[in-house]
């Protein structure tokens, strides 16, 4: 919004400063130059390089000879039993990852939207995840998960609920629900501290009074405070939809995609295939898929955008 | 007035436990370094630390690896840092600031490279690298982290002067002031807490970035901490305790800073998605 605004601002403004003679019309470009550079270089070039990779047989042996092969790379990983796995298991991580992380987040913002003594305190440990290296929390997860002394395992068989053998991380059931539980353990401070930021701006006067109207709590969360918050919650679905399709580390430190392929994203795939197999042009086209995919959703979620606005006019 | 009571304690359990889960694995690293052999492998787990156990600690820092693994985090922590900002305030500057052709292109791209994954770009990179002799370098490394994190930042200080009243620069373009000038002398001091949030942003960044890294270190003298950590995985010579010890010591100052810093970061990140 802010850019439209900008855009449109008064002539005399834009006029007074193309006269003077220190803030010329290139003024802006100047500013903007260095950074441009730098993202070029090491975004779009590699970007361009990548879609360029993704329609050539290309091994990471000899990475300079490419043969050009147009959409045979596509056409192999679309007719790929293991691709369309590793399409739904992404599918499954993403889903679970936002819905976990964004709904968890909003847990934990309602319970320390609160005034209460302490409140600071549990504010400051209950985001300390976020900050955690990957690589050590993959490690403890790991750890934690060790099949004979693993704390959740000990904890599991005293209450009754044991995996047979303890062997979380190397079973094709229980893999992908350990990682996700990590990840999710790892976002819910993102999204709880930006969700609580936003029930700030609920206004109290009006929970107060449907609450004084004898209006249920959740009805009062439906009605008011849901209202305030929706298009926090979308944005933060969003970003989490986008960050959960490219995340690569806990994965790959955990599990690296096993067992049996049950934890292997499109992030993961891409990787083994350009590392392992060697196969560049493949890897390519997997991670083009990804950014594709990306792309739809950040399209998707503006029309949901718009289309709730316009409803909200209505 | 029962009920009442009954949901206050629901309430302080609740936090209770969501704090519980938020600090456990990292108290649990703890303890698992502060473990006798005899306390780890017992059919009961040990809950608390045993600090007669302490010289894990002290081992694993007179050994060399350790601190070389943490000096070269910091080095592309802090590089990553100078570099991200110093290209992002002019950036921000000039997507808050000024009207131009391409603005609303710029703001796009700086907002789609969110959806670009590491694990695609290490190839192209890798090649790049190679040909500029930028690999096996601290500051190859620099350069990758840097252009990862340059647009949060970017993003995060264009919000920020666009919180900044122009009245404050129309001063002092009257009293002739050049853009620059107006930037670094007007701006910059005002903007200052969402510096240190895009600061920390950055520099977390850079001390937990591991793809990069990994693919494009081999020297052992070059490894940053997330590398060398990383190769303890699947290797069983390391007693547990040791793996644990330098994990926590790579931990601990990534949490101390962010605990520091926190109010900022929080500010930051509030605002970066909100706007975003």
């Amino acid at each position: 919004m802010t850019v439209l605004e900008q855009t449109r601002a008064p002539r005399s403004e834009a006029a007074r400063r193309r006269r003077s003679p220190l803030g010329s019309r290139w003024t802006p470009y100047v500013f903007l130059a260095p950074a441009a550079a730098f993202i070029i270089l090491f975004q779009g070039v590699p970007l361009a390089q990548e879609i360029y990779l993704s329609f050539t047989r290309t091994s990471l042996l000899n990475p300079t000879r490419s043969t050009w092969v147009g959409l045979e790379n596509y056409a192999h990983i679309f007719g790929d039993d293991d691709f369309r796995r590793t399409l739904r298991t992404t599918l499954v991580y993403v889903v679970a990852c936002v819905a976990g992380s964004v709904g968890s987040g909003l847990l934990v913002a309602l319970l320390l939207n609160r005034n209460f003594r302490g409140r600071g305190i549990a504010r400051a440990l209950v985001t300390v995840p976020w900050a955690a290296p990957g690589i050590a929390v993959a490690l403890i997860a790991t750890w934690m998960l060790n099949p004979q002394y693993g704390i959740v395992n000990r904890f599991l068989n005293a209450i009754g609920l044991g995996v047979p053998g303890g062997t979380i991380l190397d079973s094709p059931t229980y893999a992908l629900p350990a990682i996700l539980v990590t990840t999710i353990w790892q976002l819910f401070p993102l999204t709880s501290v930006v969700l609580l930021s936003a029930l700030q701006a609920v206004p109290k006067d009006l929970t107060e009074a449907a609450t004084m109207d004898g209006a249920g709590r959740w009805w009062t969360f439906r009605a008011v405070t849901w209202q305030v918050i929706k298009p926090t919650v979308g944005l933060l679905a969003l970003l989490m939809t986008i960050w959960s399709i490219r995340r690569f580390e806990l994965i790959w430190l955990m599990t690296k995609g096993g067992p049996v392929g049950s934890t292997e994203t499109l992030v993961i795939d891409l990787y083994a295939q350009a590392f392992d197999s060697k196969q560049l042009g493949t890897a390519a086209a997997i991670g083009m898929v990804g950014v594709v995919i990306s792309l739809i959703v950040i399209a998707g979620s503006r029309l949901v955008a718009r289309g709730a606005a316009k409803e909200g006019l209505r | 007035m029962n009920r009442l009571h009954i949901g206050l304690t629901l309430r302080i359990v609740a936090v209770l436990a969501v704090m519980g889960i938020a600090v456990f694995p990292l108290y649990w690293m703890f303890v698992t370094a502060l473990s006798s052999d005899a306390d780890l492998f017992a059919s009961e787990a040990r809950l608390w630390p045993d600090f007669s156990q302490f010289g894990v600690f002290v081992d694993a820092l007179a050994e060399g690896e350790t601190v070389r693994w943490l000096r070269n985090s910091l080095v592309i922590a802090v590089g990553t840092t100078a570099m991200s900002i110093g290209l992002g305030i002019p950036l921000g500057y000039a997507l808050s600031r000024f009207s131009f052709r391409g603005k609303v292109l710029t703001t796009v791209v700086l907002l789609l490279t969110q959806m670009l994954p590491e694990a695609l770009m290490v190839v192209p990179l890798f090649s790049l690298f190679n040909r500029f002799d930028l690999l096996d370098s601290l500051i190859g490394l620099i350069l990758a982290n840097s252009a990862f994190v340059l647009p949060i930042v970017a993003l995060i200080l264009k919000g920020a002067i666009d919180g900044i009243p122009r009245e404050l620069e129309e001063a002092g373009r009257v009293d002739g002031a050049r853009p620059l000038t107006m930037l670094v002398r007007i701006n910059v001091p005002l903007i200052a807490p969402s510096i240190a949030a895009a600061a920390v942003i950055a520099f977390f960044h850079a001390w937990n970035e591991f793809v990069f890294a990994v693919t494009f270190i081999y020297a052992p003298e070059t490894q940053p901490a997330s590398v060398g950590i990383a190769s303890f995985i699947g290797e069983v010579g390391t007693p547990v305790q040791t793996v644990m010890a330098v994990a926590f010591m790579f931990t601990l100052p990534a949490v101390a800073f962010y605990l520091f810093a926190q109010k900022y970061v929080v500010a930051g990140m509030t605002a970066g998605a909100v706007k975003g």
